[in-house]
């Protein structure tokens, strides 16, 4: 488990070492760039992500204790803010879109279509990994004593969001 | 897992609370119009608060080995000085790094 996390970090490591030198190339650009983005729906990915996070920490301490059902409930309300992030972001891109902010719009812009894009391919493997996780709870394939494969997905998701931490204030905060 | 060490449902509980309040904080501290370094202290500030309670709270680090415990903790405390200090310095990044970029 660890070393699929770890190859995460270093693949932001380097995307986020990138963005740094960009940023130190173009300082206008991406002094400019915050205020092109919807911090609205930056702060929403934020919330939907850290309570789909706090809900999955929730989910694994149902299952230490036994509570399957409480398990699963969790894992469900986990499931439905993470699907918050994709739907938010469907939202952002068209509005993005509408005042051309595509591909050709500029070295912040094309920044932040890598490392929000790669997130985002992060966060669908996330939620395709808790949806095989939630059916596994419901088939009562973990219990109290064994239920490595919860805690692993917990912590994938986990790290998924802490990377969001990372991106967020780089592309939507810093002006 | 020693009993001692375990994180109770109403820490995780709190532990949401903060994040929460400290994202929509962060926002207001990102729209200000102080100077970039400032706002590069505090944004950083607010992120390393952050990663520490994901950390701490959601991922439950200190149960992981220490080697590895070590390496996310360098990667979530590296992350808010290197803003800081690639606003700061920026120019000198720019010099050092001026032949990769041409």
């Amino acid at each position: 488990m660890w070393v699929g996390i770890f190859c995460e970090i270093t693949e932001f490591a380097l995307l986020f070492a990138v963005f740094f030198v960009a940023r130190a190339h173009h300082p206008e650009a991406f002094q400019a760039g915050p205020e092109r983005l919807s911090l609205l729906a930056g702060t929403g990915y934020t919330l939907m992500l850290l309570t789909s996070g706090w809900c999955v920490a929730r989910a694994l301490h149902a299952m230490r204790r036994g509570d399957r059902r409480a398990t699963v409930r969790w894992m469900l309300a986990g499931f439905v803010f993470g699907l918050g992030y994709p739907t938010i972001k469907v939202f952002e891109l068209q509005r993005n879109f509408a005042l051309g902010l595509d591909g050709s719009a500029g070295v912040f812009i094309v920044s932040y279509y890598y490392l929000t894009f790669t997130h985002l391919v992060h966060v669908f493997w996330g939620l395709l990994g808790m949806m095989w996780v939630i059916v596994r709870t419901g088939l009562g394939a973990y219990t109290t004593e064994e239920h490595s494969g919860l805690e692993a997905f917990a912590c994938y998701w986990h790290v998924t969001d802490m990377i969001w931490l990372m991106i967020f204030p780089l592309f939507y905060l810093l002006g | 897992m020693s009993p001692e060490r375990k994180i109770g449902d109403r820490r995780i509980d709190l532990a949401w609370l903060m994040l929460v309040l400290l994202s929509v904080g962060g926002a207001g501290i990102g729209s200000s119009d102080a100077n970039a370094v400032l706002v590069a202290v505090g944004v950083s500030l607010v992120m390393a608060i952050k990663l520490r309670l994901v950390c701490t709270y959601f991922l439950e680090l200190h149960e992981a080995h220490p080697r590895i415990r070590r390496a996310v903790l360098a990667f979530c405390h590296g992350m808010p000085i290197l803003v800081i200090l690639t606003t700061a310095f920026g120019d000198t990044l720019s010099r050092l790094t001026g032949a990769l970029v041409g």
